[in-house]
């Protein structure tokens, strides 16, 4: 992949706000200038443009996943959350992506809950590259996002709902122990809550996996200046998730400490 | 209409290009805004700031939202001294105005800092942050109690000949005495307002959401605050104020320099909006345009108080 975009600061058009799943909702914007993003970076979204006295409650702007973009008309569309026609605060696509995986590794992509949005563009990506199998978890059916669109893609799909109300009944985790038991060469990417990511790196480094995680983490900037995002490092301070993430080699994580 | 506007202003013997700077600890070290913003645009820019040795900060959650504020407890994490003065400082434009901040837990490393970043030509001026809690005096701000603000202010002063700022902070029941400390120790200039302490509490956990219970609001709801105490120190000192609190668009500039200060420093909005900085810059000479006024500096101390 080329050196990734630098970011932009802009207001986005929301196109499409729509429920999707759970109490996700799924929201398409329109940015112009969009300079292309590379999977596993996000974006920072504020729910008022940017005018000569700008909006000031709330005041933080959030961090969101970028989903998938497609052209138009020298334009493009993508995801997070507010009204159609309405104008946001936008600046992005900010932080590390995730690496695709080697020719002759598997890419086993376990998401859970919003962090399925985190790994569609990779799944896409790693597709046309090799193999790919995607592990989607959710509490019940109904908190499930993009199924259809990961269907799409032609990748191997697999899910795990607790209530076993779609795929098995039981944790996406356990979906991600059975898929490493081939002993195929596989290398794991997770996003999601913080102890399902926890476990898969643990799992993966049972097999001798590698394993990537994309960290979430309350932001106030994105661009790795106010310093909010921290996340405990194994040997010894803190990276921002901001800007040495959101993607993390699971290793080098102090997993006790990660918010 | 006046064709051309003068929006230089000059800050304790520091000659800047116009009176917006970015606040210390919300503008990084510079280099991170370069995507969205011309740094030489601005006046000029506070930098994190620096203690002897690098510091890692406080664990996380660091951040959290409050009405029209933020509530930060990052503490010390910066990069040291010593590689500000190898890495960062060489990284910056040539036309870049560049203030550095220290911020130590002693007086003797305030002084030892002081007198690295002085033997530095990109360093136009010093502004000590008064805000870190003194280990002698149990924890207790710097700049909460005279004494200690005195002793510290000397001890820089005698440190260093550029340009010397101190920072204050809110947490005082009478600002007019601490800047009136500062003058009497020889600073050209004070800084005010710091973030207010404050404390947010999540109902469900019965936690505090930060992890250091504690932390300094900052942004738009603070903003009058900071207008009331630099309208009483600029009453109290001859010294030229930089106003700072939650300032967010021209206008709040505009406010700031009313009450009395001589240049501004943006600090919370720069994170909502990268490019903001510059934006207020075009917006101050619009003002001064729209309302036929030829110099920024004589806005300085310009409110006008009705005599009832």
């Amino acid at each position: 992949m080329s050196a990734p975009p630098l970011p932009i600061r802009t207001d986005a058009t929301v196109v499409v706000n729509r429920a999707e799943g759970g109490a996700n909702r799924r929201l398409v914007l329109r940015v112009e200038d969009w300079p292309g993003f590379q999977p596993g970076q996000f974006a920072m979204l504020s729910a008022g443009a940017r005018t000569a006295v700008p909006r000031t409650d709330p005041l933080l702007p959030r961090p969101m996943a970028v989903y998938r973009t497609r052209s138009q008309n020298g334009a493009t569309d993508l995801l997070a959350e507010a009204q159609p026609g309405q104008r946001i605060g936008f600046v992005g696509p900010l932080g590390r992506r995730f690496e695709l995986p080697d020719s002759n590794q598997r890419a086993l992509l376990v998401a859970g809950g919003t962090g399925i949005a985190s790994i569609y563009e990779l799944a896409q990506r790693a597709q046309a590259a090799g193999r790919v199998t995607v592990l989607l978890g959710a509490r019940s059916a109904a908190d499930l996002m993009g199924v259809d669109d990961f269907e799409a893609l032609g990748v191997g799909l697999e899910i795990a709902t607790e209530d076993g109300s779609k795929g098995s009944a039981g944790l996406v985790t356990e979906l991600l122990e059975s898929a490493l038991a081939s002993g195929d060469p596989a290398r794991v990417y997770a996003c999601g809550p913080t102890a399902m990511m926890r476990r898969c790196a643990e799992i993966a480094a049972g097999h001798g996996a590698p394993c990537v995680v994309s960290l979430e983490n309350r932001m106030a900037c994105g661009f790795g200046v106010c310093l909010g995002c921290a996340a405990p490092l194994r040997e010894a301070g803190y990276a921002l998730v901001c800007r040495d993430g959101p993607v993390f080699d699971a290793s080098v994580l102090d997993w006790e400490r990660v918010p | 209409m006046a064709s051309s506007i003068d929006l230089s202003a000059d800050l304790g013997g520091i000659p800047l290009r116009n009176p917006v700077l970015t606040a210390s600890g919300t503008f990084g070290y510079g280099t991170e805004f370069a995507p969205f913003l011309d740094l030489e645009r601005l006046g000029g820019f506070v930098a994190k700031s620096l203690t002897l040795a690098p510091r890692f900060g406080n664990p996380p959650p660091r951040i959290a939202e409050a009405p029209s504020a933020m509530l930060n407890a990052i503490s010390l994490e910066n990069v040291g001294v010593d590689r500000f003065i190898a890495e960062k400082l060489p990284a910056l434009p040539a036309g870049v105005t560049v203030i550095a901040s220290i911020f130590e837990t002693a007086i003797e490393g305030y002084a030892e800092v002081s007198k690295r970043l002085s033997s530095e030509a990109r360093v136009a001026g010093i502004e000590i942050n008064a805000s870190c809690p003194h280990v002698k005096s149990g924890g207790i701000e710097f700049g909460q109690d005279p004494a200690v603000l005195s002793e510290l202010v000397r001890a820089v002063r005698r440190a260093t000949a550029r340009p010397l700022l101190v920072k204050l902070s809110p947490n005082v029941t009478d600002i007019a005495e601490m800047a009136r400390v500062c003058e009497g120790e020889g600073a050209d200039a004070i800084s005010l307002i710091n973030a207010v302490q404050g404390l947010e509490v999540d109902p469900e956990t019965r936690r505090p959401v930060l992890a250091n219970v504690l932390g300094g609001l900052s942004g738009p709801a603070i903003r009058p605050i900071a207008l009331r105490m630099v309208w009483q120190a600029a009453r109290a000192v001859k010294l030229p104020i930089c106003g700072i609190g939650g300032i967010t668009s021209a206008d709040d500039v505009v406010k700031f320099l009313l009450c009395g200060a001589s240049a501004v420093q943006i600090g919370t909005a720069n994170y909502l909006d990268p490019a903001v900085s510059g934006r207020i810059v075009d917006d101050l000479e619009a003002y001064l345009r729209r309302h036929g006024i030829a110099r920024v500096r004589d806005l300085v101390g310009a409110l006008e108080i009705p005599r009832s």
